[in-house]
Parts: C-alpha cells; structure tokens; sequence
C-alpha cells in the first residue's frame, strides 16, 4: 500500500494529456458528422391494407401498461381465453417512469399496445401507428366524435383534428369522491350544489377534527392539477382550457379566471383542508388512506368504482365538482384511458383487433364497467351492463350523462405536452402547497415552460 | 563456442537485452491491446462523443443542429440547471465530511479495541451498507423516512413528536434527507479504512505521547491525523466521487423532487437525454460533471498524497 | 498498551451503537415485509399475523430464478474477461515497460474518476447502433470498457512489485513473453487477482445505470436494475416492495457473508489503490 499511482503526479504530466484530449474532443466536434440522422416517415401515412383479425397463428403482443391498474391485464387475460392463439407478454411500470420512457420505448423497443400519457410529441415524431384505416375498416369514425377527439392529431401540431393516432379502452369520468360515513358525521346529507356550499363542508370536517381532503401530489406526479383543473372550469368555459390543452395557437392558461381558481386553491391550502403531507404522497398511498376511512373527501376518476364498490361498499359516494353558481354548468376531465400502437410494431392488426374487441365485445364491456368502473367506447346505443342503483359505479356512469348534456368534458391540462406535468405542473403545485409559490407565479412559470415545450 | 565470430560476439546478456528491446515494444503493446480496445470503444470515444453532441441540439431521433456554446451558456443562466450542481455539493456535506469526520472520531476511540472480537464481528457487519446495491439503500430508507416510518416513530418515542413529517417530501429537508441515506452508506467504509490505517501507526509514538501526559485529543490531533493523510485522502475522494454523479439513490427515493429540490446533475442529465429528449443539454452537463469531478478530486489527491510515505 | 477502562467502555459503545444503526434498516424491511400487502405499517411494528406468504408471492413476481440467472450471466461475461485483459495490461504497462507505456497508462488513469452519467448518452445510441440493445451484451460490453481504468491500475500496482531478475532468469531458461507471463507472473499474482475479481463482481453485480438505460426486460438487467424494476411495478405496494427487495439482497448478502474476510480486505485494498 505504499505504492502511488504515478498518474497522480503533479501537473507536469497531466497538463499535455488534458490538451490531447480538449484538442481531440474539439477535432471531434467539427471534423464528425452531426448526430442523428432524418426522423422515421414511417407513420406519416396509415397502412394501406390492414386485416381486421389475429389470425389463427401463434402470435405474442407486447404490452407496456401502467401499473396498479388491473383493467388491461383482465381484458387482455379475457381475451386469451377467446382467442387461445393469442399470448400476452406484458411489461409494467408507473406512471410518471412511462412518460419518461416512452419516446425512447417507442423507438427502440416498441411494444405493440402501450399506454400513452401523452401523444402529441410522439405523434409529431412519427413513433404513434396512423390508425385511421383501422377506424374506416371497423367504424370507429361512426362513434360519437368527440370520443375520438382527443387521440386526434393534425399536421399542425394541434390535436383535436387530423389522423387518428391513440384509441382508448374506454373514457373515464373524474370528480370528487367521499365517504358517506364522514359525511353524516358533519351533516353533509347530499352533494354540495355550489361552490361555496362545498368550501363550507370543508370547513365543517375541519372543524370535527376530519381531514378533509387527501390528495396525492409527491414525487413526479402533481395530484393536485385535478382539483385545480375543476377549480378552473367552475370559474370559466372550458373550451380555452381545452384549447391550451391541445396545443392552439395563441392558447395561454394564464387567464384571470384560472387565476381565481388557483387562488381559490391556496385559500383551500392555507385554510389547512389538505392533509398536512400531501407533497409525499402518491397515488396509491391516497387510495389507501381514503379506503381506510382517513379522509372525507379525495379527486380522483371512476377508474377506480370498481375497486371502492368492492372494498368500501355502501360507503363511498361520487359527485361532479359543483359550479361557481346555483345551476351553473359542471365540467369534468372526461378522457379516454389512452393507449396507442407503435409505430414499429410487428403486430399491429392484432393489437387493433384487440382494440376493436375491447369496445364491442359483450364481456369486454362488462369487464370494462365491473373492474375498469368507466364507460366502454363505443356507440351511444351499444351494450351496458346492469349496475347496481346504489354503486359508486352507479353515480360515476350518470355523471357522464350530466357532462354530455353540459358539454363540459375537458381533456387533463396534464396532458398538454409531454414533459408539462413532470416537469412543470407538479414541481410548481408541490411548491404552492408548501406556500413557496404564487398563484400568479404558477400560472406565469407554467405558461412560460408551455411555450418553450410547444415550439421545441 | 570458440569460432571465427566469437571474438566480435558481445556477451550473452547484452545482445539478449538488445534483441529483447524492440521485440517487447511492440509485445508490449500486443499485451495491452485488448484493454486499450474495449476502454478506447466503450469508454474514450463515447467520451469524445459527449462533448460533440454538447455543440449541438439534438431531440435524438431527427438531424441535429449546431448551436456552438449555447447549451454552455444555458447552463449557466438556467437557475434550475445551475441548482442541481449545488446540490451536488450540499450532497458533499453529507456524503464525504459527515462519513469521515465521524469516521474518524469512531476511529480514534475504537482503536485500542481493534483487535476484539467485537471488531471482527464489527468490520463484517459495518460493511453491509457497502456491499448493497444503492437502490437498496435508497429503498430501505425511502420507507424509514416516510410519514408512517421508523424515523418519525423514534422521534415520537423520545418526545420530539413536533419535529415528525415527511422527510423526502418536505422542500426544507428533502436534500438533507437524502444526504442521510448518503452517509449511512459511506460511514462504514470511513470508518474501517481509517481503522486499517490506524493500525499501521506505530505504537510506540501513542505510548509516548501517553507517558509525557497527552490526552486522547492531543494524541489525535498529532500522531493520528498526520499519519492517516493518505487514508482520509482516499475517503474523501471516493464519497465526493459518489455525491456529485449521484444517482441511483436520488433516482428511487425522490426522482429529484419534491419541485427541484434533490435534482442532481447526474439525474438531470438523465432525464433530459431520455425523456425531454434534450440529448445536447444533457451532453453539455455531462461535460460539467466530468470536469467538475476532476476539479475536485486532483486538488484532495495532491494535498493528501505529497510523498508522506 | 496503556488503556483505561474507560476508553475501552466508550469504544465498545460506540461501536455497538454504530452497528446498530447500520443493520436498523434490514431489520426494518424484514418486519415491513411481512405485513399484509397493500398496507403502510407504522414505523418498526411486529405484524398481528406475519404474512410469510409475502415472501413467497415476491418470489413469483420477481422471477426470481430468472434474475439470478441473469445476473450471474453478466457477471460470468464480465468479470473473467475484465481479469484478463486487466491483467495483460498490467503486465505490459508494470512489468514489460514498452515504450510509452507511460502515457498509455495515463489514458487508463484518466478514465478513473469518469462518471458513468458522463457518457451514457452517447453509450445508448451506440448501443443500439450496435443492435444490442436489451440484451445482456449491452451491458456486458460497456462495463468491460468502463473498468478497465481500475483493473489496469490494480494489476499494474501488483506487476511493478515483481522483480526483473524473475523475468530474467526465466529467458534465461528458454521462456518466451507469453511463457513468462502465463506460467510465472500470473501465479504469483493470485492474491490480487482474486480481490480484483471480488471487487469486479460487486460492482458489476449492484450497477444500475447502465441496466435501467441500455436494458428494458428486467430478466435481462443486472440484480440491482432488476430491483428498479421490481420498485417500478410493485413500488406501490409497500410490504411487497420490502419482501421483494430483501430476497433480490439475499444472493448478494450470502455471497458477502461467506466471503466476507476476502472482501473486505479487497474493499479496503481497492480504495486505497484506486
């Protein structure tokens, strides 16, 4: 051990080498070839002839699907038993790690059916299938447009119209759940109606000592744009919201409106009705203390009916996000569970076959409403299995009539572009809760990091 | 081996040594090649890449553009990417001087014992937190810090219940938290290799500091320190290493939240090549990072390494 | 020596104390995971019905056997052929001396304190033009490249310690440079090349970085990316987690366990060379 490496000798002889290297890397740099070579056109233009089957040969897909959700692994499973042919190999991950991974998933590693957070950059980039022939050849463009019109994207970089890029294995529904027994205990005997009526619930669990609301909002995942984002469609029209959502010109989310919801939001956090440690919280922890009965109030979708008709039957109750005045119009993150085929994949008629499938199929659908708790795609007049009166299931289905006639579905302002909500949305709520951030800071930082994300 | 040559014939040793010279120059090189070929692909031209791609802006799919020292300049300018470079170094706190300084005041009053049982038994178990993976580590204690977890319940038990939260996800104590982590890995390490080196001091020169009447702190302060130079020097070097390309720990316990608060160079650059696909970014910081560690550490190597030995 | 008993106390006490600290953690995962899944225990608390099934549903969804196969692949692919060409190195730049082996060993110095993160960008798309993307050579290859710097300095160390008149006396009875290499300096290396193995096996084995970026399945990764994954699908699941986090540790801890004099020795060695 008494030995030195002689490299760690004074300067004199690491001097020339460090100039051998910082003159080699600058060689490098302008005698190389820049990196990268011209994007894939591969998408650019839907697959002429598709087949509309899997086939009766053994084919495997490739699945990527986000986990803590059973809902696809039970269809995919149902589907296995219909079609025996057919194997599944699926890969799972959170959340917020399959937004990081897609671009690159897509690319080098393409599942033939995945997840899609969020599709805009990676339809821009030709990573997404063109689905469009699949919709001619099955009809999917017969449905009610507007089910569609968020996997829509066109050649100006908006969505809303253009090729179909995603489908959905049904739409969810979003809102505010609660526990019925909490509720009675601080007079709450039916769903707030106003705004003001739901602050003074709120006040009036604090006051009996009852959490009133939990919302995750830790790591990457900010929970606390749901309540927000209804905040926002109580103070104003949706259609702006949903424009800046589908990346529109001139779109902005720093209006005067959201700037009252935003401060409404940081009145409901300085006014201690979040529970105390929500910036460490996730999802699944939310879920958890929710079905343990430690809150009154939570946001979250119907995604989860199933599992609360099952482990909080009887005691959990749904209602949409009152409106700012009496009778006012409710609005409500109403989108498709969205999941697309790659670009690359080697068996995308099978993977649209599922699809298809998955919206028609009897047993699909009932799937899809018993363990998914959302409303399958599809046409208005398809089949729907029988709900139990009393289900939260029951209540999350009716609002979905409620926003239809109200026009009030909007897509989620985390979806706006691929990065928005890591990197924009939940650093800057965390940061409002813990009282480090304005309301008009927030609106103004993640303006600024839409704009520099839409035109990059 | 009398014969008409033998007169000009130079002795055996010398023509083998001449022969031998120019053979073994290019065998040399034959021996090494291999390791030059495997770091030269894997590591030196990937390497030379970095800095390539740091010229330009890239999403990695289309065709790049030269943007020259913009990256650099963004770099310096954007306080959110200049930040993850000070964390880096408020992770050094933790990280390095938490572990050694510890480690040596551990060091220096185990030293008489160091040939117990105990420290046997010592020396396997403190070297766990060494031979986990990192994401282990980051697991582990993920869970200890959690609102429900063992670090909240210990502070409850002794009466400190105000202080309990949620400690990755509070902005306030998030980096510090981490830095925990950080150092409840490093301190075994510190603490053995300090060890090791102490046993090499001679003892006589502790039995006199003794008989002239020096107590334990003089005794540290004038033989211990000085004849551990080398040994602190290797420790600091390793857990600063590990604090500025810090990674695997940050990336399971906190993903560089909450906000921006634990983000770290080593992440940043990850997440900016593979999911903001902002390959020259990224390449532009992973050039910092390279430099930086290199700043840091021939500096210690130089102060601690000067001919002690 | 003279020693009060007073030291001695503190000493032990302290020692006590640091151990404590340093096992708190696994004892903490072990209690966690045997509660019923899906479930946030509070703190350090014994479970009212142990879940043992726990460890066994972990098993299953880890694929255990899978991950260790994959593991000791990797490491069977990296740490032999790691040995080797470090120690042929070493041989040329310690023992042989060729001309300019000097600055050659200085390139090999110079990549020792190089952060991974350093060059994983460009490590990707050259893995992937390399079409070996998602396979086990993926990270096979790189790690080889990325530790050469160590085990060249290590083996080079060892080969400066040899003394000429050895080899000299070897051509001297016929040996050739291989001959000399293989059948004299390689045996007498033997303590140092085991610890560079044990040391190349824990690094390579605990890598992370490079299984998580350069490999997707996890039956491909190395036993830490695997427990990326693990954390990634069952992360939500907090006894779960814990089950399965203690079993991918068992491998690792057993090996260090029966090792453990050889490794920590070669732990310690291998930072003060390196």
């Amino acid at each position: 051990m008494t030995l030195t490496p002689s490299g760690r000798h004074p300067a004199g002889r690491t001097r020339p080498l460090f100039a051998i290297l910082a003159l080699s890397g600058a060689l490098a740099a302008a005698a190389c070839s820049a990196p990268g070579g011209d994007a894939p056109s591969a998408g650019a233009s839907a697959p002429a002839a598709v087949k509309t089957t899997c086939g009766t040969e053994p084919v495997t897909l490739k699945g990527y699907f986000e986990t803590g959700f059973p809902l696809p692994k039970t269809l995919a499973d149902a589907f296995t038993a219909q079609f025996p042919n057919v194997k599944w190999d699926i890969r799972e991950d959170q959340f917020a790690v399959i937004t990081q991974n897609a671009p690159r998933v897509l690319s080098d590693d393409p599942p033939d059916l995945m997840r899609i957070p969020q599709m805009s950059e990676l339809a821009k980039d030709n990573l997404l299938l063109n689905l469009d022939s699949y919709a001619s050849a099955y009809g999917w463009d017969k449905w009610p447009a507007s089910q569609l019109e968020q996997m829509r994207f066109g050649s100006n970089g908006e969505r809303g119209a253009g090729p179909l890029y995603a489908m959905g294995l049904n739409f969810s529904m979003t809102g505010i759940f609660y526990n019925k027994k909490l509720a009675a205990q601080v007079g709450m005997t039916q769903p707030p109606q106003t705004l003001a009526d739901f602050d003074a619930v709120l006040q009036k669990a604090k006051d009996a000592g009852i959490t009133p609301i939990n919302q995750f909002n830790g790591g990457a995942t900010g929970g606390l744009a749901f309540p927000l984002q209804n905040l926002m469609a109580a103070y104003g029209e949706t259609a702006p919201i949903n424009d800046w959502i589908f990346n529109k010109q001139g779109a902005t989310i720093n209006t005067p409106g959201n700037l009252q919801a935003t401060q409404h939001l940081e009145k409901w956090i300085k006014a201690g009705y979040l529970a105390p440690d929500i910036n460490s919280q996730d999802y699944a922890m939310m879920m958890s203390r929710f079905i343990g009965g430690k809150n009154l109030f939570i946001f979250s979708g119907d995604w989860e009916s199933g599992n609360l008709d099952k482990q909080m039957a009887g005691n959990a109750g749904f209602f949409l996000m009152p409106p700012a005045q009496a009778g006012g119009k409710q609005a409500a993150m109403s989108a498709p569970l969205t999941y697309g085929i790659s670009a690359k994949s080697k068996n995308a008629d099978c993977a649209a076959f599922f699809l298809n499938w998955v919206a028609t199929d009897q047993k699909a659908r009932d799937i899809g409403v018993k363990v998914g708790g959302s409303h399958p795609m599809g046409p208005t007049d398809a089949y729907m299995p029988a709900v139990g009166q009393d289900t939260v299931t029951a209540s999350t289905l009716a609002a979905g009539a409620t926003i239809g006639k109200d026009n009030g579905a909007m897509d989620f302002i985390a979806n706006a572009t691929g990065a928005i909500y890591a990197k924009s949305w939940t650093p800057q709520l965390q940061k409002l809760a813990a009282g480090q951030q304005t309301p008009q800071g927030l609106l103004t930082a993640v303006q600024k990091d839409y704009e520099s994300q839409v035109k990059g | 081996m009398a014969g008409p040559l033998a007169a000009t014939a130079e002795p055996a040793t010398e023509r083998g040594r001449r022969r031998r010279r120019p053979r073994s120059a290019w065998l040399g090189w034959l021996f090494a090649l291999p390791a030059v070929v495997v770091y030269l692909t894997f590591v030196i031209r990937p390497l030379l890449l970095t800095v390539q791609y740091s010229f330009y802006d890239w999403n990695g799919i289309g065709a790049a553009t030269w943007i020259g020292l913009d990256n650099y300049v963004r770099l310096f300018t954007d306080s959110e990417l200049s930040a993850t470079i000070l964390h880096a170094f408020e992770l050094i706190l933790f990280f390095s001087f938490v572990p050694v300084l510890l480690g040596l005041a551990v060091a220096a009053t185990i030293r008489q014992i160091a040939q117990s049982r105990l420290a046997l038994v010592a020396r396997t178990v403190l070297f766990l937190p060494q031979v986990i993976p990192l994401v282990a580590a980051g697991i582990m204690w993920t869970w200890l810090l959690s609102t429900t977890g063992l670090v909240n319940q210990l502070l409850s038990a002794i009466g400190l219940g105000s202080l309990t939260r949620a400690w990755l996800g509070d902005f306030d104590t998030a980096l510090p938290a981490v830095g925990v982590i950080g150092a409840w890995v490093q301190i075994g390490l510190c603490t053995l290799l300090l060890l090791a080196g102490m046993s090499k001091i001679d003892n006589s020169l502790y039995e006199a500091a003794r008989l002239d009447g020096a107590g334990p702190l003089r005794e540290f302060r004038s033989i211990t320190l000085p004849g551990l130079r080398q040994e602190i020097g290797v420790c600091v070097t390793v857990t600063v290493i590990s604090a500025l390309a810090s990674f695997d720990i940050i990336y399971v316990s906190t993903q560089g939240g909450p906000g921006n608060a634990t983000m770290v160079p080593g992440l940043e650059i990850y997440y900016l090549a593979f999911a903001e696909r902002e390959v020259g970014m990224a390449s532009a910081l992973a050039v910092a990072l390279t430099v930086l560690v290199l700043l840091c550490v021939l500096p210690i190597q130089r102060l601690t390494r000067d001919g002690t030995r | 020596m003279i020693v009060t008993r007073r030291e001695t106390l503190t000493g032990r006490v302290l020692l006590v104390l640091l151990m404590v600290l340093t096992v708190l953690p696994f004892v903490s995962l072990f209690v966690t995971a045997l509660h019923p899944s899906g479930t946030y225990p509070d703190g350090l608390s014994w479970p009212s019905s142990p879940q043992w099934g726990n460890f066994v549903d972990a098993f299953q969804a880890a694929n255990m056997e899978r991950l260790l196969l994959s593991s000791a692949l990797i490491v069977l692919g990296v740490v032999p052929v790691s040995i080797v060409f470090g120690t042929m190195a070493g041989f040329a730049f310690g023992h042989l001396r060729m001309p300019g082996h000097r600055l050659g060993f200085l390139v090999f110095v110079l990549g020792l304190t190089l952060p991974f993160e350093g060059l994983i960008t460009p490590l990707y798309y050259q893995v992937r033009d390399m079409g070996l993307l998602n396979t086990r050579w993926a990270i096979i290859l790189p790690l080889i490249g990325l530790f050469m710097p160590f085990s060249v300095l290590w083996m080079r160390a060892h080969f400066v310690t040899m003394p000429d008149e050895l080899s000299e006396a070897a051509r001297i009875d016929g040996a050739n440079t291989w001959q000399l290499f293989w059948r004299v300096h390689v045996p007498l290396a033997r303590p140092a090349l085991t610890s560079l193995g044990i040391l190349l096996f824990l690094w390579t084995w605990n890598q992370f970085l490079l299984a998580i970026v350069l490999v997707d399945d996890p039956a491909k990764r190395t036993m830490a990316g695997a427990l990326g994954a693990f954390q990634g699908q069952w992360g939500t699941d907090i006894p779960l987690l814990c089950a399965g986090s203690l079993l991918i540790l068992t491998p690792t801890l057993a090996i260090f366990l029966i090792f453990q004099r050889r490794f920590v020795a070669a732990l310690l060695q291998g930072s003060l060379k390196g």
